[in-house]
């Protein structure tokens, strides 16, 4: 069903699960406790690193639609960007003939997150007036990432 | 939308589907907006009239937050309903008890009293999103 | 023209005035509350009642001690006004001045409902379920809701719903500690 939406709607969260870390803030800043995480952490040995490092992979990332106020906390805190507002609104849980497990149904796991990313818009223009950001300006490399200012950057060149 | 895409959904020939809103709160100001506003036109596609007694609806719309104290009205006006009867939970307060959830005074979700047919997300949902939980409704019915 | 001002607050007889923010409390002893009341209404001419509050007294332990009472009122031609305050203690009697303003009648009966106070006589329930226990808007009253559900953020990362804590995990805000409050846990377990 389409609607003529505003630019900047709220419709519902998705995940883009490659950028979360499992920092665990969303689910923690959430104000009525929806979001659910559940993680396990692995050690890599690289060769060539000095020691295993560990991370923590998502087993269960889900966001039960039920309770959500849909305020936006979690979009704005997550330090990765790995949750955005998609503008979907279509979708209802609808439970047994009897009347049961509807708002069970609206609990969404972290495949329909990611279903909804393929909505997510672009964001907004930057204003025309605006003044012009300090990484187009810049005259020398500071895009340097790691390294000090006269070693090379690992992503020197690259980006 | 619905009325422009030409969608008829037949509800059947053994009841109108008629719709009460028990408007309790903000979702309530969007369920009026789906009914009296600009969405009012695909209620005649989806077959759906709303009432203003309960005991002629069929389907029982509660949007907004559920208080305690609320309650018992919530339920006596689900009692007067006729058989068969079917309950629409819009918004997060009256599914879940929402962003009062932790609050000394507001029921849980009305799931915790009465069956819930369809739960519509939002806070608020839009009107488009109540219409497409009436969709769901008619898909739960008819099979 | 401004609320709780200064001037009107200085004329109430045996009241300490304290102005902080640009607003005057006139603070009177809950014996002499009544007669501030009658004099704010028939001599100061603050006719027009505006609100009837109570503070809880907030400190840790002090909850449900000590109430402040915080009332209100204007005059409605200057449109100044007077906001007096009294101090009550857990077992005193509030005098009632809805016999000067009768709007003052419902904020009363909130206040005794959500804050136990102790009314003159003894009033019906104005806004909570007949079966509901305990003054809510105090500060110590705990909203069993937060402690009973799971909070994922207990969570650390790296750690599922299933795997047990190594060390305490952190409380959300608003819950007490379990061993202050909460049901008893049984010591020996069968």
């Amino acid at each position: 069903m389409t609607a003529e939406l505003p630019p900047r709607t709220r419709g519902v969260i998705a995940l883009l699960e490659s950028n979360c870390t499992v920092c665990m803030i969303c689910a923690r800043e959430c104000p009525d406790w929806c979001i659910h995480i559940e993680s396990h952490t692995e050690t890599v040995e690289t060769p060539g690193h000095a020691r295993p490092r560990a991370h923590n992979v998502l087993d269960r990332f889900a966001i039960d639609y039920g309770q959500c106020l849909y305020c936006g906390i979690c979009v704005e805190v997550c330090p990765f960007d790995a949750l955005h507002w998609a503008p979907e609104f279509g979708y209802p849980g609808t439970g047994s003939a009897d009347g049961e497990g509807a708002v069970a149904e609206l609990v969404h796991e972290r495949d329909v997150l990611a279903t909804w990313i393929a909505e997510v818009p672009p964001p907004p223009p930057l204003d025309a007036a605006a003044e012009p950001a300090p990484e187009t300006t810049a005259t020398r490399a500071v895009r340097g990432g790691s390294g000090t200012a006269r070693r090379p950057g690992a992503l020197r060149g690259r980006t | 939308m619905f009325a422009e895409r030409g969608l008829r959904l037949d509800w059947g020939i053994t009841f109108r589907i008629t719709v009460l809103d028990l408007g309790l709160a903000c979702c309530g100001v969007e369920v009026m907006a789906a009914f009296d506003g600009r969405g009012a036109a695909d209620l005649e596609a989806l077959g759906v009239d709303p009432v203003r007694d309960g005991g002629e609806a069929h389907v029982l719309v509660v949007s907004g937050t559920v208080t305690d104290v609320m309650l018992p009205a919530v339920v006596a006006t689900y009692e007067e309903m006729p058989e068969p009867r079917y309950v629409l939970s819009v918004g997060a307060c009256s599914n879940t008890g929402g962003p009062y959830w932790d609050s000394y005074s507001v029921t849980k979700g009305i799931d915790q009293v009465l069956p819930v047919h369809v739960a519509v997300p939002g806070c608020p949902p839009r009107p488009e999103a109540l219409l497409e939980g009436l969709a769901a409704l008619h898909k739960l019915v008819v099979s | 023209m401004s609320a709780a001002s200064a001037d009107l607050a200085a004329l109430v007889p045996g009241a300490i005035v304290k102005t902080a923010f640009g607003q005057s409390t006139a603070h009177v002893e809950l014996d002499q509350w009544s007669t501030a009341a009658r004099f704010a209404h028939d001599d100061l001419g603050c006719v027009a009642f505006d609100w009837l509050g109570v503070e809880d007294a907030g400190r840790p332990g002090a909850s449900g001690v000590r109430h402040a009472v915080l009332l209100h009122v204007l005059h409605p031609d200057t449109r100044s006004g007077l906001l007096l305050r009294t101090e009550l203690a857990a077992d005193d009697v509030l005098p009632s001045v809805a016999g000067l303003w009768a709007g003052a009648a419902w904020h009363e009966r909130e206040a005794a409902e959500m804050f136990g106070v102790t009314l003159a006589e003894p009033v019906a329930r104005l806004l909570l379920p007949d079966t509901f226990a305990g003054h809510p808007l105090r500060k110590d009253f705990v909203l069993a809701a937060r402690v009973v559900r799971p909070w994922p953020g207990s969570l650390e990362p790296g750690e599922d719903s299933t795997s047990s804590p190594s060390r305490r995990r952190t409380l959300p805000p608003g819950v007490p500690d379990p061993v202050t409050w909460g049901p008893r846990k049984e010591e020996n377990q069968p």
